[in-house]
């Protein structure tokens, strides 16, 4: 008996040993990371702190703790400022995403990791996922000129922008889809005499733009100008990578453009638009045409329907991208951003701060980890049927989802389309389709600038150029017809004189390395 | 010629004081109209702000910026730590600024001239933004609720303000206390500063209005929203109605724009300075004269 029960006991030790050494090896296999400090655009979103409820989401879903106090984005700048102050206490958060060109200073001071080496080998997921063609740009802009890759640049790969026209105004004037100028001005006309909203009075507007001449592209892309959300962009010209604006292309653009506001077929107010009010405009049912980032028309239809009370459905389509006779209309494509990710060069002193550092960013490009978009159930997301569909935007109870939209993978139309499909609801499935079909539907309009990737420094010491202080100022002028349109020459030999001749040498001699 | 005189003279004051009432009517309506502008801002709907067609009164009814910005808990605390920095400055700096002042306004006090030109020099010269964001930080008051309050003690202008007035003091009274065996911490504590309410009402109020309005320091120095004062709240929830990021895919069904919200936070953050101004205002009127005219 006795012999029995120590011989049961003795099973039951060893029982106890093994499983007790099993879970070692199972804790062993299961890394643990530390936390990582993830600076991301936040506009006005709860902080996801450590502890929170989105912390604990991403330390579940890819073992790593990702958290950011609250910084304030203002634009960029205000971020850029706090992000300089961090930089400047030796306190750096791990991983920030950077734009307006503050990466370059930050790799030469030497406070970025070198990626280049680690990329295959800890993120493969970003290494695949980005073209190759974009790591040689980034490698090409190197600033230290060592062809190393220290940013993450965020990639779209398609159109992002385009111009749709209300079909159903379309419709009540009779007139087909216009594909020449001549017939898309006819078309302006019509939409202004006839009063398509319907409240008596004759406040519809063709067509227009916002303040500094943005938003407007596909006006000036129809003399084959590049320009991209109202910055005009670089391209070859007479066989030459030239600023688009100082083209003979711009001042027949411009002359077409300033017809228009002439006419009255251009927004009076389309010089003085905020975003707010341009989109507002729209949400009032009063604008034919509105260029934009298409894909998001649904909330442009919703704010028609909730302005008319839910009477009117606003249908829209593609405007094609009409070229001006002699000229090949186009819009401008940027597949490499000027912002996206880096790393902190102090990583590198923990080693399992770097791994987590890299884990996170290869999960973000990964889609097994494609939910983490949804965020976390009951704050940004709810399940009905078993399907996961986000709450409506709500900033007093959301954490802000770090590892999100945009920059998070790399968009295309897939993952844009599976975006909206995740707002899909019953009340607003027709936006959606309507949504999907304006995606779809312009991808051939695209065509990739020259200037695709080109580093912002090219401008160091003229910042004037860089924000293109005298071409608004001149176009302004000439659009709303207080210049004429000879002052358009003027405008090119002041542009080329307080620095345009430099930059211009700066950019083809980027231009010629990249080739 | 006298009772002539006499009535010339109040036809004339009666057409002055008629003037100034007129003037001064006319000076509020302009100072109220944009306050009330703001107020109808917030009460508007988000097509009616966007369309811009928003005068005196709301257009499309709707307190849902309101209610957006008073039903946020957080607000609320960050009231809470607005008015305790407030508070807490403007006490620990009259303290301050008083014991500076004081023997600062005494000739015979040897190192005026040499402490007067140090007071001055920081009024000329600031430091940069980062070596002062580091120095704070190296005070161990980074994300610490003493960043609101230590780096707003002391203001060179409101310690010249408080020391002018000092010197106005009549030294008749000083003396006629020492007589009578009074000693300076007394005479300090108990002749001086009770008659002096008029400057520490209005060099307070400075101050007050200062820590109150605080946005620089804040931003620099705190990044805990728990420790949010009501600026910087307000500023991040104003910002969340911008939409920066044109591209991304949302639902929204808020029923304000980054401006209602900001009208809203205007008019909110102004209240307590507009119930407390009245208080003071008597000796603020009185105060900014002071050391003007030296007897």
């Amino acid at each position: 008996m006795k012999k029995l029960s120590s011989r049961i006991l003795g099973l039951l030790l060893a029982l106890v040993m093994m499983t007790a050494g099993m879970s070692i090896a199972a804790a062993e296999s299961a890394e643990t990371y530390p936390d990582i400090e993830y600076w991301f655009t936040n506009e006005g979103f709860l902080p996801a702190e450590v502890g929170g409820a989105y912390y604990n989401l991403t330390k579940e879903t890819i073992g790593v703790g990702v958290y950011m106090p609250y910084v304030d984005w203002n634009g960029g700048q205000t971020y850029r400022e706090q992000l300089a102050l961090r930089v400047a206490a030796n306190d750096m958060p791990d991983i920030f995403i950077y734009n307006n060109g503050i990466e370059n200073s930050m790799i030469l001071d030497g406070v970025a990791l070198d990626l280049t080496d680690y990329l295959p080998e800890y993120m493969p997921h970003v290494w695949e996922a980005i073209p190759a063609s974009v790591w040689e740009t980034v490698k090409a802009n190197d600033p230290t000129g060592q062809g190393r890759i220290w940013t993450i640049p965020d990639v779209t790969t398609f159109t992002r922008h385009g111009a749709y026209i209300r079909t159903d105004w379309l419709e009540a004037v009779g007139k087909e889809m216009p594909k020449t100028q001549e017939e898309f001005v006819d078309v302006l006309r019509a939409f202004k005499e006839n009063d398509l909203n319907g409240n008596g009075a004759a406040d519809e507007i063709p067509t227009g733009g916002r303040m500094e001449a943005r938003w407007m592209d596909y006006l000036f892309a129809m003399y084959g100008v590049a320009m991209y959300e109202g910055y005009p962009e670089w391209d070859v010209y007479d066989g030459q990578i030239t600023y688009s604006a100082v083209t003979p292309n711009m001042k027949e653009a411009l002359k077409f453009v300033s017809d228009l506001y002439k006419e009255g077929l251009l927004d009076p107010e389309t010089l003085l638009n905020s975003a707010g009010d341009w989109s507002g405009k729209f949400d009032s049912n009063r604008i034919g045409v509105y260029y934009h980032i298409p894909w998001v028309a649904y909330q442009r239809l919703q704010g028609i329907y909730d302005f008319t009370g839910g009477a009117v459905k606003a249908q829209v389509a593609n405007l094609p991208q009409i070229s001006a006779e002699g000229y090949e209309g186009f819009i401008t494509v940027k597949p490499t951003g000027n912002s996206g990710k880096m790393v902190s060069a102090d990583v590198a002193k923990d080693e399992q701060l770097m791994k987590a550092a890299f884990r996170v960013l290869d999960c973000q490009y990964n889609m097994e980890y494609r939910d983490l978009e949804y965020g976390v159930e009951g704050m940004h997301h709810e399940v009905v049927d078993g399907k996961k569909v986000k709450l409506p935007e709500d900033k007093a109870t959301q954490e802000l989802l770090i590892l999100q939209t945009p920059g998070c993978q790399v968009e295309t139309v897939d993952v844009i389309s599976s975006r909206l499909e995740a707002i899909r609801t019953e009340e607003n499935s027709w936006q959606i389709d309507e949504s999907l079909a304006l995606l779809n539907g312009n991808q051939a309009d695209g065509k990739i600038i020259a200037a695709d990737g080109m580093p912002s420094s090219v401008y160091d010491g003229y910042e004037d150029i860089q924000n293109r202080t005298l071409y608004v100022e001149y176009i302004s002028k000439i659009i709303s017809g207080e210049y004429d349109l000879d002052k358009f020459d003027e405008f090119v030999d002041r542009w080329y004189s307080i620095g345009g001749t430099e930059v211009t040498e700066r950019v083809r001699e980027w231009y010629a390395g990249k080739q | 010629m006298n009772a002539k005189n006499r009535i010339r003279e109040s036809a004339g004051d009666h057409a002055f004081n008629l003037f100034v009432l007129v003037f001064l009517i006319l000076f509020g309506i302009v100072m109220a109209v944009p306050m009330i502008a703001e107020l109808a801002v917030s009460l508007s709907s988000k097509i009616a702000s966007q369309t811009s067609s928003i005068g005196l009164l709301p257009v499309d009814l709707t307190f849902a910026s309101w209610q957006f910005m008073l039903s946020n808990v957080s607000l609320w605390t960050s009231l809470g730590i607005s008015a305790a920095s407030t508070a807490l400055v403007v006490v620990i700096s009259l303290l301050i600024n008083a014991m500076m002042a004081y023997p600062l306004s005494k000739k015979h006090f040897a190192p005026v001239k040499a402490l007067m030109l140090i007071v001055v020099f920081t009024m000329i010269f600031k430091a940069p933004t980062i070596p002062y964001f580091l120095t704070l930080r190296g005070y161990g008051l980074y994300n610490n609720f003493w960043a609101m309050v230590i780096p707003q003690v002391i203001s060179a202008y409101n310690l010249l303000v408080m020391r002018s007035f000092f010197q106005t003091f009549p030294s008749e009274i000083e003396e006629a206390a020492e007589i009578d065996g009074c000693g300076k911490f007394r005479m300090f504590f108990q002749i001086v500063l009770p008659s002096s309410k008029a400057v520490i009402a209005t060099v307070g109020l400075f101050y007050g209005v200062g820590a109150w309005n605080q946005y620089a320091t804040p931003l620099m120095m705190i990044q805990d929203t728990a420790l949010f004062p009501l600026q910087l709240k307000i500023h991040q929830l104003v910002n969340a109605a911008s939409g920066d990021i044109a591209a991304a895919v949302k639902v929204s069904t808020a029923n304000y724009t980054n401006e209602t919200l900001g009208a809203a936070a205007v008019i909110f953050s102004m209240i307590p300075v507009l119930l407390i101004y009245p208080f003071v205002q008597k000796y603020f009127a009185k105060g900014a004269m002071l050391g003007s005219v030296k007897g």
